[in-house]
């Protein structure tokens, strides 16, 4: 048990489809319940074990349930069966920049997102200049974000979640931001976190960067956990179903 | 109590939350903060005019301060009450206004509505700042009542805490809610002594006598209304100067902390559910 980060415990998460949603006090009224809706199983039991110190590749195709099961690891959601347990501090970054105020300098946006991840000013003020030089936007630390190029708002918020140093780091799609350059600088520091035995969970649609950066994978289909394992079997399974489909 | 020991722990956050509310909001105007005191001023050139001016409302001469100014006496009610009606009006809102920042970060969400009843706070701290130094310079000795001033403004801030917590989790469900507030608050203010003095109410109460054949009179019922305590408290001891009926803290006291525990109990129960039903 030591030496697994995250274990999920036949977790399963339902969500409404709704076939008329009821939002306005009038029609609950005239018809007298919320709404009509019907189940929909985003996630069926899924189980698998993270373990410590690797990079984990969450894959399937859009809509199989990868971001819901991401999203349930960062306790966004809350599943409606079965349980998620982690061991230390969990950072998720399912969207970079999520919580910038474009009047605020990019100084005043560090402070104010990094406590929003959960920083401590005393980590932040510590740091400060990592996450300044990381995102290579030195030049505009004290102008307003919303003067920011996209790239340059994306490395910030980018540089920002990656230094927050958590235990486990859970990514969503967001690596396909930035430049080469800064590509590689977020490969570089991705391999330092695990070397300094962090855990990493990623969902890619790109094969290339799973491949690259993963040594296990779980691959989810309609929201069942088909595989899981080392990454290069998964990732073959994977894309074995993929071609014998077409 | 776990809850509240996490709401504890993200108070950094709620610090700057705040700020963010408080730096965004006049930033690029040339006043900056003055504005805060904008809309109370034109509030009060209005209301001084058609109640003061046409209509001659007379309330009674401050006792012992022996402040007789419509203006004064009106603004000891008005900014208690732009600063309650603001935080409701934020506060509704501010869950649904950062359906971006909920949806993909988790954090204690409570901060969301409470950050916006913080950043008014800090401009109606302001308003006051700006009303005792009017009042002392008008002859009033409001110092001494200045701590109890701030003691009655933190149990007001509280009463609008719990309501506006209610409120942002009630507007998540039902959009309706917001525009509802907004009626509700115009009809809730002229219900309240704001413009005019109780003592008219009173008077009118006298003269229709107990309704229905019963002993329960007009004022009875006007009496039920928290905004009014509040707003003779806030009088007594900024235009009068004097200690308010214990009777009457007692009242501002339960419904700030009967309100408050309610609205974090509901909001609780709802904040897992919050990234969904948005």
């Amino acid at each position: 048990m030591s030496d697994i980060a995250v274990r999920v415990n036949n977790v399963s998460k339902k969500f409404r489809m709704y076939h008329e949603r009821n939002q306005t006090l009038k029609s609950t009224i005239m018809r007298g319940r919320r709404s009509v809706h019907e189940d929909f199983w985003a996630l069926k039991d899924v189980t698998f074990d993270v373990p410590q110190g690797s990079t984990f590749g969450l894959i399937g195709s859009n809509g199989s349930g990868k971001s819901t099961l991401l999203k349930c690891l960062a306790s966004i959601y809350f599943p409606n069966e079965g349980t998620i347990a982690h061991k230390g501090k969990l950072a998720a970054m399912l969207e970079v920049g999520s919580g910038f105020h474009a009047e605020l300098s990019g100084r005043d946006n560090i402070f104010l997102n990094g406590s929003i991840l959960g920083m401590s000013k005393k980590d932040i003020t510590s740091k400060f200049d990592e996450i300044v030089d990381f995102s290579g936007v030195e030049q505009f630390i004290d102008q307003p974000v919303k003067n920011y190029s996209s790239g340059m708002f994306v490395r910030l918020g980018f540089a920002i979640a990656i230094n927050v140093n958590p235990d486990i780091l859970v990514v969503d799609e967001v690596l396909a931001v930035g430049d080469q350059e800064f590509q590689d600088k977020c490969y570089q520091k991705f391999q330092d976190l695990r070397e300094a035995g962090r855990t990493v969970i990623l969902v890619s649609h790109s094969m290339g960067t799973v491949e690259k950066m993963c040594d296990k994978a779980a691959w989810i289909s309609h929201g069942t956990l088909r595989a899981v394992g080392d990454a290069a079997p998964t990732i073959q399974a994977y894309k074995d179903s993929l071609s014998s489909n077409s | 109590m776990r809850y509240l020991k996490e709401v504890f722990a993200a108070r950094e956050l709620l610090v700057n939350l705040t700020m963010r509310e408080v730096r965004g909001k006049y930033s690029r105007t040339l006043f900056g903060q003055l504005w805060s005191l904008a809309n109370p001023l034109a509030l009060m050139v209005i209301y001084t005019f058609v109640f003061g001016f046409i209509f001659k409302t007379e309330p009674d001469v401050g006792d012992p301060s022996g402040l007789d100014a419509f203006a004064l006496w009106l603004l000891c009610g008005l900014l208690p009450w732009t600063f309650f009606a603001t935080v409701l009006n934020v506060g509704i809102g501010s869950l649904v206004a950062n359906t971006g920042l909920i949806q993909k970060v988790y954090f204690t969400r409570i901060v969301l509505p409470l950050s916006n009843v913080a950043s008014s706070a800090y401009n109606w701290l302001f308003e006051m700042a700006v009303l005792v130094i009017v009042l002392s310079i008008a002859g009033a000795f409001v110092l001494p009542w200045v701590p109890l001033m701030i003691l009655i403004m933190l149990l007001l801030a509280m009463f609008a805490a719990g309501l506006a917590l209610m409120l942002s989790i009630a507007n998540v469900y039902f959009r309706d809610t917001q525009y509802f507030l907004t009626i509700i608050l115009q009809i809730w203010m002229y219900l309240s002594p704001i413009i005019y003095p109780v003592s008219l109410v009173e008077q009118a109460s006298k003269d229709v006598g107990g309704l229905l054949g019963t002993s329960v009179s007009l004022i009875d019922i006007y009496r039920l209304n928290p905004m009014d305590h509040f707003i003779t408290v806030f009088r007594n001891l900024l235009y009068d100067n004097r200690w308010p009926d214990p009777v009457e803290w007692l009242v501002c006291f339960a419904w700030a902390s009967i309100t408050l525990i309610l609205g974090v109990l509901v909001f609780q129960r709802n904040d897992k559910r919050l990234a969904e039903a948005l």
